[in-house]
């Protein structure tokens, strides 16, 4: 199934290339659980494009971040490859005005999600994952204590557990057959509405345990692809100084805080704050209950509909809903 | 029997690990989650569990070099002959007590052996760090659980290096076999206090046996050096092996070598601390300069910066010394899968033509 899916991706991409100045994908890592995005420049490179549930990078991150002000030679573009989730950032990038739609070849993946490495991890118990086999709705994974085997559905990123979009909402050309969605707007937001169910004083002691073991890494921050202030981030200036160099639970609480609201009503649920945090802190659960409230209060989800003006770009006077 | 050999049954661990934290701060791995994943050195309590079987997220840096650290406190305070002048009054920090690091790792230690080359073998001497590092004591473990991110034997260390450790610890199938490797061991091994027998020392052997004989990675870093300042001009190599770095500060907080740090004056009102907390070269902000010129402006020069460091400038000041311990730490955390191997493997070779 993969292998066909690669050869589409590789014949599309053939196909597509003479308008092209770059390709961005993803290629095999250093093991076989490990992906890492390439940026192909000649059409011999093609073939080290793959596609499997190991495809976890959201590429928007560099569409905005190093690419908006290239200006095509030749009026060539630069191609890249979406997961439905990752469609939804250069979406909210296009209705922000970052990127401009003409320079962009979108390659669009239906996605029937990504696994959780971490997941993996805990679930052999051993320090070392010999391999891997994914077939159809199966996991078989290879330690030096065996072969176990699960559902796929119980090894996969908790956004893709919760995905309403697993097929890119924008695109030039598909590769494979749309999916139906795993869940609807209803269940997408079950895990912050059990952090919602907890008190007060509960919920201030669970983010107190979590964002304590924060290294202010800014990985998560980096890792959005809507981050696009970055080098000039309040975490980081010295003038003004908004943050000192303590460790201390504020100086946390405060970066994520700024970090959660300048995504509010843009953030697209990829989740790559979350995955790459290495302290594993559930970052991304932040944004949700931001994202929960624009759609109660505005109903507004961001990424959806390149045409709409997001709520917080604009200004109504006759606004009812807050 | 070699009586100088000790054991500490699994179910003996915890009420070995009290007796010594009575009398030292003693740093044990232990997860922060419930799964066995973000594993960090703690200060011991009583009951802690601790995990002995994984590398941990972070390593033992933090416990010499913390994160943050206080380097003095001051205050401004009134002078009493003339009320309209101020006088600043500083206080040192604590001096630091002494501390056993329990259950490290040989990379974990390597790697203080490259922060001791800046920090305390001179000529200059940071005070601080010199006074911790002589006060802790490495209890290290063989490592059996290599991962496809390690390479420690390419980097003149492996799974059996006992280089820099203080006491070696073999795991067996009944528990821990504990040997002292240094005199400052010595009141740690009376506080044990099972004697090894010769059963429990020969498991060990095999044990340890096994871990020799893993050649745990396949880099070539002889030469890197000259290669680095070959290939340095050429950004096409460096787009090639870090064009998707996200310049985020992973792969230099979890590494167990980077020492970079950045000194602030934290303070409120009249009294306050200047601080050393960890920088990060791989942030923008890092070689920002004044004048708003930033001389490693994109990414690309962050990262070659990161591998000559850490390959050639730090080996050619320091004795040939490879500044990575090849814990692979930086690899395994990458959100994008970056290989530091890969970056020094393909040093050697053609330049690519440049376009
Ligand atoms: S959230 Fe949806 S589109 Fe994104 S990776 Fe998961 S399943 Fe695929
Ligand atoms: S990625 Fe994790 S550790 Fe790093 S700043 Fe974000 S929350 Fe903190
Ligand atoms: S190499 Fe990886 S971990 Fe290091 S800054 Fe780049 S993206 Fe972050
Ligand atoms: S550079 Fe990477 S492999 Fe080397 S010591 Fe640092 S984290 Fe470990």
């Amino acid at each position: 199934m993969n292998s066909d899916l690669r050869s589409e991706l590789h014949k599309k991409a053939e196909q597509a290339w003479p308008d092209l100045e770059l390709l961005i994908g993803w290629q095999a890592g250093y093991d076989d659980l490990h992906t890492t995005p390439v940026f192909i420049r000649d059409s011999a490179e093609i073939s080290k494009l793959i596609w499997n549930p190991w495809c976890t990078q959201n590429l928007a991150v560099y569409v905005a971040k190093h690419f908006a002000a290239s200006s095509g030679k030749d009026d060539k573009k630069i191609g890249v490859c979406v997961k439905g989730c990752d469609s939804r950032s250069l979406i909210a990038l296009l209705q922000e005005n970052l990127v401009a739609r003409e320079r962009f070849y979108i390659i669009g993946m239906p996605c029937k999600g990504i696994v959780d490495l971490r997941k993996l991890h805990a679930l052999s118990g051993a320090a070392r994952i010999l391999s891997v086999q994914v077939n159809a709705e199966q996991v078989a994974l290879k330690s030096a204590a065996g072969v176990l085997h699960f559902p796929l559905d119980e090894v996969l990123m908790r956004k893709c557990r919760r995905c309403r979009y697993p097929n890119p909402l924008i695109h030039d050309v598909l590769v494979g057959d749309p999916l139906t969605p795993r869940t609807d707007a209803h269940e997408a937001y079950n895990d912050v509405a059990a952090i919602e169910r907890l008190s007060l004083q509960e919920r201030l002691a669970f983010w107190q345990g979590e964002l304590d073991r924060c290294l202010r890494c800014y990985a998560c921050r980096n890792a959005c692809p809507l981050c696009v202030c970055q080098d000039r981030c309040i975490a980081e200036t010295r003038d003004p100084k908004w943050l000192t160099q303590y460790m201390h639970l504020p100086e946390k609480f405060m970066f994520h805080f700024i970090h959660a609201l300048h995504l509010a009503g843009r953030c697209t649920e990829c989740g790559e704050c979350e995955r790459v945090c290495p302290m594993e802190i559930p970052v991304a659960l932040i944004k949700e209950a931001l994202n929960k409230i624009t759609l109660e209060l505005l109903d507004f989800e961001a990424g959806l509909d390149p045409q709409r003006v997001p709520p917080l770009l604009t200004f109504d006077a006759g606004e009812t809903g807050i | 029997m070699d009586t100088a050999i000790k054991f500490i049954a699994f179910d003996q661990l915890n009420s070995a690990l009290d007796r010594i934290s009575e009398q030292l701060d003693v740093w044990v791995p232990v997860a922060s989650k419930d799964q066995k994943r973000v594993i960090q050195f703690a200060p011991y309590r009583p009951g802690m569990t601790l995990v002995l079987d994984h590398q941990t997220t972070l390593g033992p840096k933090q416990v010499v070099l913390p994160q943050v650290e206080a380097l003095f406190r001051f205050d401004y305070r009134k002078s009493a002959d003339e009320p309209s002048r101020q006088k600043v009054q500083l206080e040192d920090p604590h001096p630091p007590a002494p501390t056993l690091i329990f259950g490290a790792r040989p990379c974990d230690v390597k790697g203080f052996l490259v922060l001791d080359q800046v920090f305390s073998a001179g000529p200059f001497v940071d005070g601080i760090y010199a006074a911790r590092r002589e006060q802790t004591l490495f209890a290290t473990m063989v490592c059996g659980q290599q991962d496809s991110a390690c390479f420690c034997s390419s980097v003149g260390s492996g799974p059996t290096d006992r280089t820099g450790s203080d006491l070696w610890i073999t795991p067996i199938a009944a528990g821990y076999v504990v040997e002292a490797l240094s005199d400052r061991a010595h009141p740690v091994m009376a506080w044990l206090q099972e004697a090894a027998t010769e059963l429990h020392v020969a498991a060990a052997g095999k044990v340890q046996e096994e871990a020799a004989r893993q050649q745990v990675g396949n880099l070539a870093v002889d030469q890197c050096q000259q290669h680095f300042l070959q290939r340095f001009a050429d950004t096409n190599y460096w787009q090639e092996v870090a064009g998707q770095c996200l310049s985020c500060g992973i792969c230099t907080f979890v590494c167990p070598t980077c020492y970079c740090f950045s000194i602030t004056d934290e303070m409120k009102d009249k009294h306050g601390e200047r601080i050393r907390s960890w920088d990060s070269c791989m942030f923008f902000t890092y070689t920002l300069e004044a004048s708003g010129h930033n001389p490693r402006p994109s990414r690309l020069e962050r990262y070659r910066n990161r591998v000559g460091h850490k390959f050639s400038y730090f080996p050619e000041k320091y004795q040939g010394l490879i500044a990575c311990c090849g814990c692979g730490r930086c690899i395994r955390n990458c959100p994008v899968s970056i290989d530091i191997r890969k970056a020094v493997q393909n040093l050697q070779g053609q330049n690519h033509a440049c376009s």
